[in-house]
């Protein structure tokens, strides 16, 4: 069999067993992390790492050298696309906000789209992003975000489908959108904010009118010790909170110190669109 | 009577083989019993005869050859609703199912994809014999009927009219079936898989093929070929909208236009000619010939030897063919335009077709975007290379890569329908106009639904140097589209366009498997007939 005894010297075939050799190697080194990883998850807080957190505390904040690389992770060469489902019904005005700033800092491609599920989706709101460059092709750009009016019940978003499950909520979404910003905040500052949010998405957006008046109240307070929610500057709990007393706050009477952060609210610019959208 | 002639046939018998013998043998047995069943049948009825006092309210007239005009109005099964109660009107339908029960015999009465209960008892309008005449009438006869609509305290689940049922008074055979069908069609109509579980049967598609015109009477074909119908109705009625001439091409052409191997050749006269795969050359003609937008609906041919889920050796291609004013993308929101206006008017159109085709072949919505979603050939990749697949940048897609990006683009955006644009220029023919910006990519697109492709189209190099030039490059025979070519030596607009397939586009919206189901007499390279 002179064929075999040539495949044999051949070092094609020492290649692959070495190959193959590697591949095992490699297979043994995953089970085992496998098996490290599962005894964590079994061992309840085992999973904290409190060294990583304090080195979170005590890092600066990253603002202005935000990479979508390193905040999203593999880039497979082509447009990052963000798909958000929200329903006709409710816009959800915070995102929009959040659109128009994801637009100042990167170039960003924006569609609207109708599902086939809803019909009849008013003019303004196919409307909403303003006029891009049509001259550019898709993989010019840094991020898309693809806005699909869809009968759902909350706004989802779906963005890496292989990695994430998708997103439900508005909240989640605006956290998650401005994340992208790269502004990174100190554990306080970044639960506060998480509780506005949550305060203006639960009790102000689906409650009662007697919550809503606790909140307002609330919010009133909180305003009168300093000119925005959390903080000296215009955060994630301004926009999403500001955007739901919009929509939501209906009826109720809303306070003098609510109405002034409103005000300043609907001057700065990436404000514009939600107003249009308004009217 | 039809003793002595079957007696008669089977002493005519000649022998030929022991085979055919034997079966001839059979048959005439088979036959011999029949004829005594019915003579037996015959005699019951003379015996009776005399004191049938209703035997002028059923029988089999003479055939129909056109010798009156009767001012008889036939209500269509479908209008047979309780506003029509207590009327009495004539319905000329079919016999879909028939159960006797002693005094009385059930009916259902079949109009297309339309089904009533009908009723004969015995009492002061039918006799006995009428009866039993109306359960013998065998299965899809037509009859014409007239009866009372009668409203019915509960629903019947079986039928589609299910608020009233026929009160039968006369019966009369206008056409009388055969007694054997080749195939049942409640075993036609019924789910995949119900079948096993109940021991009953299902059909098979070739049985089906092969009696094609009883498995079109079923629910299924009559709501999949009316929605087929609405489909050419809609594309046509959009584009002549959009300001579209409809033009007609020739289908037997001089030379191949997509390559020469999958072409059927004809003799014609002293010489021979090709069949045509696509007017892929007459639009791009009437374009030049300043028809600026054109549409076509015809037969396309292809020669290939694949026996797929997908495949025909004949369809009917809906082709487009526009002149631009800058950029192809007009031409793409065009088309894609057109899809959707499809879509939304089958939706809103085709409701029950859609459900009844449903329910023997279940299947979610389909659902789509508008704007149609616009996805670049790169981005597929990427989505493709995430999901684990390993492709080159120029490489073509492949079928299970096709669907599975389908299945990753519902996934994320919950369509069925998109566009795939500025595919590699390799993949491409030769009139595919190259991409300004990187020549490795072409202004190409296709369109898919639910992860296949229903549509392959692209700007088309209208210069006649750079047309030649791509020519030599796929290294094509200049002299034999020298025609080709020099249409586009006196001034051609910049144009672009598409074709679909009517019978995938049926099937893909509708969500079945075989493209044979959605074609009515589907042509393969294993079937001619019927």
């Amino acid at each position: 069999m002179p064929m075999y005894q040539d495949a044999e010297a051949d070092p094609a075939v020492k290649a692959l067993e070495a190959r193959q050799d590697e591949i095992m190697r490699r297979l043994y080194e995953l089970k085992a992390a496998v098996e490290g990883l599962s005894k964590t998850i079994t061992t309840p807080d085992a999973d904290i790492d409190v060294a990583h957190l304090s080195e979170v505390v005590n890092s600066k904040p990253l603002a202005g050298t935000a990479d979508l690389d390193i905040l999203l992770g593999k880039n497979y060469g082509a447009l990052r696309d963000i798909v958000i489902n929200a329903n006709p019904s409710h816009p959800p005005l915070s995102l929009l906000v959040l659109h128009c700033l994801l637009r100042e800092r990167f170039h960003v491609l924006s569609t609207v789209h109708v599902h086939s599920s809803v019909s009849n989706v008013p003019p303004h709101l196919l409307a909403c992003f303003e006029e891009q460059d049509k001259n550019q092709s898709r993989h010019d750009f840094q991020l898309g975000f693809t806005l699909i009016w869809k009968d759902v019940p909350t706004p989802q978003m779906k963005f890496s489908i292989q990695n994430m499950c998708p997103i439900e909520g508005e909240g989640n979404i605006a956290r998650f959108l401005f994340a992208l910003l790269g502004q990174q905040q100190d554990p306080i500052t970044a639960t506060l904010v998480d509780s506005w949010i949550d305060m203006a998405i639960f009790q102000l957006a689906q409650g009662s009118s007697k919550e809503k008046a606790a909140v307002l109240r609330t919010i009133n307070a909180a305003l009168g010790r300093s000119p925005w929610l959390v903080g000296a500057h215009r955060s994630l709990a301004d926009i999403v909170t500001c955007c739901v007393v919009l929509q939501a706050a209906g009826p109720v009477a809303i306070p003098a110190n609510v109405q002034k952060w409103m005000k300043s609210c609907e001057n700065l610019p990436e404000f514009n669109g939600v107003y249009k959208l308004l009217q | 009577m039809t003793k002595e002639e079957n007696n008669g046939a089977a002493e005519e018998l000649q022998i030929q083989s022991k085979k055919a013998l034997k079966k001839q043998q059979k048959e005439a047995e088979k036959a011999a019993k029949k004829a005594d069943k019915q003579a037996k049948l015959a005699a019951e009825q003379q015996t009776t005869s005399e004191e049938d006092f209703a035997k002028d309210r059923y029988g089999q007239p003479a055939m129909v050859q056109s010798q009156q005009k009767p001012d008889r109005v036939l209500v269509r099964i479908q209008d047979l609703t309780p506003e029509k109660a207590d009327q009495l009107v004539w319905v000329r339908a079919r016999i879909h199912t028939s159960r006797a029960k002693g005094k009385q015999c059930f009916l259902v009465l079949r109009h297309q994809q339309f089904n009533v209960q009908a009723l004969v008892a015995v009492g002061d309008r039918a006799s006995k014999q009428m009866v039993k005449f109306a359960a013998n009438i065998n299965k899809e006869s037509i009859v014409d009927v007239e009866g009372v609509v009668r409203k019915v305290d509960q629903k019947i689940e079986s039928c589609t009219q299910q608020d009233v049922e026929l009160h039968i008074e006369k019966i009369f055979v206008i056409s009388l079936a055969e007694p054997r069908l080749p195939l049942q069609l409640e075993d036609a109509v019924r789910p995949e898989g119900a079948g096993d579980e109940e021991g009953r049967a299902t059909v098979n598609q070739d049985t089906r093929l092969d009696n094609r015109v009883i498995d079109l009477r079923t629910t299924t074909s009559q709501a999949v070929f009316r929605l087929q119908s609405g489909i050419c109705h809609l594309f046509r009625d959009t584009l002549i909208k959009k300001g579209f001439v409809e033009i007609q091409t020739p289908k037997i052409i001089s030379a191949a236009s997509e390559g020469g191997a999958n072409v059927f050749t004809v003799s014609y006269f002293k010489t021979s000619a090709y069949l045509a795969q696509s007017p892929q050359l007459y639009k791009q003609m009437c374009i030049c010939a300043d028809f600026e937008k054109v549409f076509c609906i015809g037969p396309v041919f292809r020669a290939e030897d694949s026996n797929t889920h997908r495949h025909l050796t004949e369809f009917v291609g809906l082709d487009i063919e526009m002149a631009f004013n800058y950029h192809y993308h007009e031409v793409v929101d065009q088309i894609a335009d057109t899809m959707v206006q499809i879509f939304k008017g089958l939706r809103d159109n085709f409701k029950t077709e859609i459900e009844t085709v449903n329910k023997q072949y279940p299947s979610e919505p389909f659902k789509f975007l508008e704007p149609t979603l616009r996805l670049e050939y790169k981005e597929g990749v990427a989505m493709l290379r995430e999901a684990g697949i390993e492709m080159g940048d120029e490489e073509d897609l492949s079928t299970p890569n096709e669907k599975l990006l389908g299945r990753l683009v519902k996934e994320k955006y919950d369509t069925d329908f998109y566009i795939l644009d500025k595919y590699p220029l390799a993949v491409r023919p030769f009139y595919t106009m190259p991409d300004p910006s990187n020549a490795k990519y072409s202004n190409s697109y296709d369109m898919f639904m639910r992860g296949e492709e229903i549509l392959s189209g692209a700007q088309r190099i209208h210069d006649p140097d750079l047309l030649t030039e791509r020519a030599i490059h796929h290294n094509i025979d200049l002299e034999k589209i020298k025609a080709y070519i020099d249409s586009f030596r006196y001034g051609a607009p910049p144009h672009a366009g598409g074709g679909i397939g009517l019978e995938r586009v049926t099937m893909l919206y509708l969500g079945l498997h075989n493209v044979r189901q959605t074609s009515m007499f589907p042509r393969d390279p294993k079937r001619l007939t019927p």
